[in-house]
């Protein structure tokens, strides 16, 4: 009971927020009846999957300042979970979704306990190799298709087929999503005023602060490393299903993991809108940018390039994000 | 046969790690004097291994002519870097640091890709390249690792003395150890921290010279040699200089790997050893290594810093 009260309360936020965040959410709810672009609705698929992925990483390092840069392989245990699940044994996708959460948690701990004994940047090299060491693996596994990767054949499974989440119209996965991502915002909230979220938050100001309060630090990173891949392996299964045509290179590449924690740094990382704001932000310019500039103009990599640019002048400029931009600007106001 | 198989595979291992070593170089001098983590370290490299490739290809000259251009290019390179983008990382916390490296690290890769296209690209000729030398009786080692490696352990030693003998590589030292005192001693810290990434970057683009040689160099070969650079680094110990040589070696022979468990399976004949598929396992293993480093001896095996 005392989680739900958490998860359903926003009072401490400012009004205009609350407001704010009302009228948004109410915009993505009726989305899809305004005449947009299937490239549109393709683009806010991507911002609510990234979105997500941006949350799950903004428990650990955001309000927790441990930076990690292996989420992609939690992405990549969510997706091939699913997929494997489905093509081999015929397993629905809400049976294969927690299974992937679980395993993905079991993996996380496994790995959790050794990396938190390190710190700063010896822990986001080590997640990177970690990462790097599980995508060598599954290139070579030939049960999940090595490097090729596997296909899921809409063919096989006619659509709509709400137990194995296989449509033809993306508005189906667009509330699916949508779900999804509300979840995550009640989920992130809870996080936000549970005791864990306290320590976490006490840990990034002082560590040794946080220990001589008689916090367990290790046992604290550890469980918010599994919450964080909770919630980046569910999105993955459901990433999965969407784009149906999963390998390593794609799922669990570096950039992935960068990506993942772009979003929540540009946003503001360690705040509730953060992640959000970052992949509204970030993603439909990154589409757009690779349509426009690198489809139509011929010019690779432009979009990365400018993507490169954009995330050296916030990190040089305003490490807070656009987050702290906007409370900077709003205390300047507010100050007499 | 086992034993030619095993010589073979520890002698590229060496060669091969006498490069990296060279590549690790700048990474622990900007780590040792100024705590940053250049997550671009890989794509100086690359960048180095582009300016060889090129020069020779429009001068028509040996690639090996091309290192000074490499190192003056990877000097200016590591010099605009920290003026223009490092010093304001600095004021932020680790998070913006890391993030802002690899924002470099996005930017120039993705620059390579627009400027080169992203096939790969290898010398076609040169002086050392397509001959072999036999050493050690048997041992066959292309003529391009060996040349490339005897230049690595020059260079490596030359900056080595620079940094020992030097009054400015005293000052290097000093700004490294502790910078408030260094500071007091009437050392400009912020040049210092300059110096550290022109020697880095010009260290790491002529290591990028010296591989071209025998390399093909594609806009996304750096994240490999990032990584092995963490790994010697970690492994030599944050910072330390003499550390990245010795653990450049080790990492070069892990990355042998496969042809030691070739000589290790034709050794003892055991059927299985053959069925596994080693050879796409060949970086896995450094990974592995930096994970198990920093577990056992996160100061690494020469580290002082912590």
């Amino acid at each position: 009971m005392e989680a739900i009260r958490n998860a359903l309360d926003f009072k401490d936020l400012p009004r205009s927020e609350v407001y704010l965040s009302w009228a948004v959410a109410l915009f993505l709810i009726i989305f899809p009846l305004l005449p947009f672009s299937s490239f549109a609705m393709a683009t806010m698929i991507q911002f609510l999957i990234f979105a997500v992925y941006g949350m799950g990483w903004n428990t650990i390092g955001g309000y927790g300042g441990q930076v990690d840069l292996g989420k992609a392989q939690y992405v990549g245990i969510g997706a091939y979970t699913t997929t494997v699940a489905l093509i081999r044994w015929d397993i629905p996708f809400w049976v294969s979704m927690p299974l992937g959460m679980a395993i993905s948690v079991l993996w996380s701990f496994m790995i959790g306990y050794p990396l938190f004994k390190l710190k700063g940047h010896y822990f986001a090299i080590a997640t990177i190799a970690t990462s790097l060491v599980l995508k060598d693996l599954f290139e070579v596994w030939g049960f999940v298709g090595a490097a090729r990767g596997l296909h899921i054949s809409p063919v096989k499974y006619p659509p709509p087929d709400f137990l194995r989440l296989i449509f033809k119209e993306d508005v189906y996965y667009y509330y699916l999503l949508l779900g999804f991502f509300f979840l995550a915002v009640f989920v992130m909230n809870w996080f936000r005023h549970s005791a864990l979220g306290y320590r976490l938050r006490c840990i990034k100001d002082n560590e040794e602060v946080a220990k001589a309060l008689g916090i367990n630090v290790h046992w604290a990173k550890i469980k918010t490393y599994a919450l964080a891949t909770a919630y980046v392996s569910a999105m993955g299964s459901v990433h999965a299903m969407y784009i149906k045509n999963i390998e390593p290179e794609d799922t669990m590449s570096l950039d992935i993991s960068v990506l993942i924690a772009l979003m929540a740094m540009l946003g503001g990382a360690g705040s509730l809108w953060g992640p959000i704001i970052g992949a509204a932000v970030l993603v439909p310019m990154k589409s757009y940018l690779k349509e426009w500039m690198g489809a139509k103009m011929g010019l690779i990599g432009i979009d990365l390039i400018i993507y490169g640019f954009i995330i050296m002048v916030i990190a040089a400029v305003e490490p807070k994000g656009l987050w702290g931009l906007y409370e900077r600007w709003k205390g300047k106001r507010s100050a007499p | 046969m086992a034993s030619e198989v095993l010589l073979q595979a520890i002698v590229a291992g060496l060669l091969f790690g006498m490069v990296l070593s060279v590549v690790a170089l700048g990474l622990t001098i900007i780590f040792g004097v100024m705590d940053i983590v250049n997550f671009a370290h890989g794509e100086f490299l690359m960048i180095g291994m582009y300016t060889g490739l090129l020069v020779s290809q429009y001068t028509g000259a040996d690639p090996l002519f091309a290192l000074p251009v490499a190192a003056v290019i990877g000097g200016l390179l590591g010099y605009l870097c920290y003026w223009l983008f490092v010093r304001l990382l600095l004021r932020g916390p680790m998070l913006a640091q890391l993030l802002g490296t690899f924002g470099l690290m996005l930017f120039l890769r993705n620059l390579a890709l627009l400027l080169f296209g992203s096939e790969d690209r290898s010398i076609q000729k040169g002086i050392l390249v397509g001959k072999s030398v036999v050493i050690f009786g048997s041992c066959v080692v292309p003529s391009t690792k060996l040349g490339a490696a005897v230049l690595a352990v020059l260079a490596f030693l030359g900056t080595y003395l620079f940094i020992e003998k030097t009054k400015i590589g005293k000052a290097l030292q000093a700004t490294a150890i502790n910078p408030h005192a260094a500071r007091f001693m009437g050392i400009s810290t912020d040049r210092m921290n300059a110096l550290a990434w022109v020697i880095g970057g010009a260290g790491v683009t002529v290591a990028g010279g010296l591989l071209v040689n025998f390399w093909a160099v594609n806009p996304y070969v750096g994240l490999l040699f990032t990584m092995l650079a963490f790994t010697i680094v970690a492994l030599g110990g944050f910072g330390s200089v003499p550390g990245a040589f010795f653990a450049g070696l080790i990492v070069g022979i892990i990355t042998e790997f496969p042809g030691i468990w070739d000589a290790i399976s034709l050794w003892t004949g055991w059927n299985w050893m053959y069925k596994v598929p080693m050879i796409s396992f060949k970086y896995t293993w450094v990974y592995l290594a930096y994970f198990l480093i920093m577990l056992i001896t996160p100061k690494g095996l020469f580290g002082w810093k912590r």
